[in-house]
């Protein structure tokens, strides 16, 4: 009798663009404009303009000499050149073709070879869009104007104690690889809903990358909140006591991970999973800490070496997160997977995605945005906690 | 891929059954419900939605189809809520799909006639091939009329 499946044939199967999309007029890329996102390091918004990639969309950051950040899109409005060469001045940034100058709100303030200037600049406004500075980052809103949200607040980085500094990063912490991740946003966005990964990938098979408590094979509790969708972990530690830790996802792209090296209590960690494309994002990371090296200290190591320090053989050898999941693909496929018992997670992620997709695409809100003064302050659960 | 689904009898009609929104609410229920506890050999736990006449509809569509479910439950849907819903001890077919389950169903299904129960969220506007109903999602199956899917079902396929 002839033994089949083999490879023969095999034809693979396709991403889920409904989910991974990040661009205009995509479906998630449609729920993501719908909140503010941290888009840049506050100190990388100089008077030197710097080029952005934020949800497909090329984009040039700029501080003006009197301190206020811009985001234009780069094609000047005059006859296209980029304003990424473009000199920055006292309220806005010139084109280094013709001279018109742009305020951060993209009012043309000037237009020196026209007659007096340009009487009718005021009719040109330069593509932009709203930014404000917060924790250390500038955050853009990509969105539809008329539903501009407030830019929240975090509970957890907020009413710092004395010796305590906020670290506002965009080195990839979280990410297990490079600053610079080089796949779809999704399959890292995810892997926060997947704990059972854990014993796995970063225990038994590529050695204790984080501590040993982690190699514990948790029971797990999920359920949907009403910005996303938590995960509570129990694991039993040899002493008898139980570690709850909980993790979660908040919409559209928030990462709420404990400290993987079990820092007791709240998070003090937050992260945001911000696609620059369909292919690449970077991690923008929020810790609050005493010690200004407390988020390099936390990145995994593979049998004490930090990810860049690695030979070829060794990231073979040990794999850890940006192995895993950059090899899925750069957009996995998702039709070839087989969702299983420690899925269930990431399934209740892919299913509240769709959910948003549609209530976005019928003209309703996503979760978590926030409108009124008073609700700006959100409330973070998630956290190591240690139960008797 | 290479994933083997359990086989029907061949005999029936077969009702695919997603579950989110068919079997277990996640919007606001519009019917009397009960939170059950469902659990994949306690490596998770959720809490859920269960409208309380579900069990007595989905024996009654197993009653003149074979029922196969089809979700991102995968195998454990029938093991997490066969409890709760009384379900036969020998699982029924499971098709782990949960987004693009039009072209799998069609492929399962073969030459049987079919009618695919479940949220709307997951259905294309343009599925044909067999008799497709989307749920109320606050209802579920509890809120499907079958009777209808049953007059319009061959009662045996040979």
């Amino acid at each position: 009798m002839t033994d089949t499946d083999t490879a023969y044939g095999f034809r693979p199967g396709q991403p889920n663009r409904d989910l991974t999309g990040v661009g205009r007029g995509t479906p998630y890329g449609e729920v993501l404009r719908r909140y503010w996102q941290p888009v840049a390091l506050s100190a990388d918004a100089t008077t030197t303009p710097r080029r952005l990639l934020v949800l497909g969309e090329e984009l040039i950051l700029f501080r003006t000499r009197s301190g206020t950040p811009g985001l234009l899109y780069p094609r000047c409005a005059h006859r296209g050149a980029s304003l990424f060469y473009g000199g920055v001045e006292d309220e806005g940034i010139r084109c280094c073709y013709h001279g018109w100058v742009f305020d951060p709100s993209g009012h043309c303030l000037e237009q020196p070879c026209e007659p007096e200037g340009g009487p009718h600049r005021d009719r040109i406004r330069q593509p932009w869009y709203p930014v404000q500075e917060r924790y250390g980052f500038v955050w853009a809103y990509l969105g539809d104007p008329e539903r501009k949200p407030l830019l929240p607040r975090y509970d957890v980085l907020e009413d710092l104690g004395e010796g305590e500094l906020l670290i506002a990063d965009d080195s990839g912490v979280g990410g297990g690889g490079p600053k610079l991740l080089d796949f779809n946003w999704l399959q890292h966005w995810e892997n926060v809903l997947d704990p059972f990964h854990v014993p796995i990938l970063h225990a038994r098979f590529s050695g204790f990358q984080f501590v040993r408590e982690m190699a514990l094979m948790p029971e797990v509790r999920f359920e949907y909140t009403d910005r996303g969708v938590r995960s509570t972990q129990l694991r039993t530690l040899d002493d008898g006591r139980r570690l709850r830790r909980v993790t979660e996802v908040m919409f559209p792209n928030l990462r709420v991970v404990a400290s993987p090296r079990l820092a007791a209590g709240r998070t003090d960690i937050l992260g945001w999973v911000v696609p620059r494309d369909d292919e690449s994002f970077h991690i923008f990371t929020l810790a609050r800490a005493t010690d200004p090296d407390y988020l390099r200290r936390l990145r995994s190591t593979h049998d004490g070496k930090p990810w860049a320090e690695l030979t070829d053989a060794e990231h073979q050898r040990m794999p850890g997160d940006y192995e895993a999941q950059k090899s899925q693909g750069t957009v996995t496929l998702h039709g070839d997977d087989h969702l299983t018992t420690t899925d269930q997670g990431v399934a209740m992620l892919r299913r509240m995605m769709a959910k948003q997709i549609s209530r976005v695409a019928d003209g309703g809100d996503p979760p978590g945005l926030v409108f009124d003064d008073r609700d700006v302050v959100v409330a973070i659960t998630g956290g190591n906690f240690l139960d008797d | 891929m290479a994933y083997t689904p359990a086989a029907t009898s061949g005999t029936r009609p077969i009702a695919f059954l997603g579950l989110a929104g068919v079997i277990h609410l996640d919007d606001a229920p519009a019917v009397p419900v009960r939170t059950i506890r469902v659990s994949a050999w306690g490596w998770w736990a959720r809490e859920v939605a269960v409208p309380e006449t579900t069990a007595r509809q989905l024996a009654t569509l197993a009653s003149f189809t074979d029922v196969v479910w089809i979700s991102e439950w995968g195998h454990n849907a029938h093991t997490a809520f066969a409890t709760a819903l009384d379900l036969p001890s020998r699982p029924w077919p499971t098709l782990p799909v949960q987004f693009d389950k039009l072209a799998a169903i069609r492929v399962y299904a073969a030459a049987l006639p079919w009618v695919w129960i479940d949220d709307p969220l997951v259905i294309p506007p343009d599925a044909t091939g067999g008799l497709v109903v989307p749920t109320d999602p606050r209802r579920g199956l509890a809120g499907v009329d079958l009777a209808a899917i049953r007059s319009r079902l061959p009662e045996r396929t040979r």
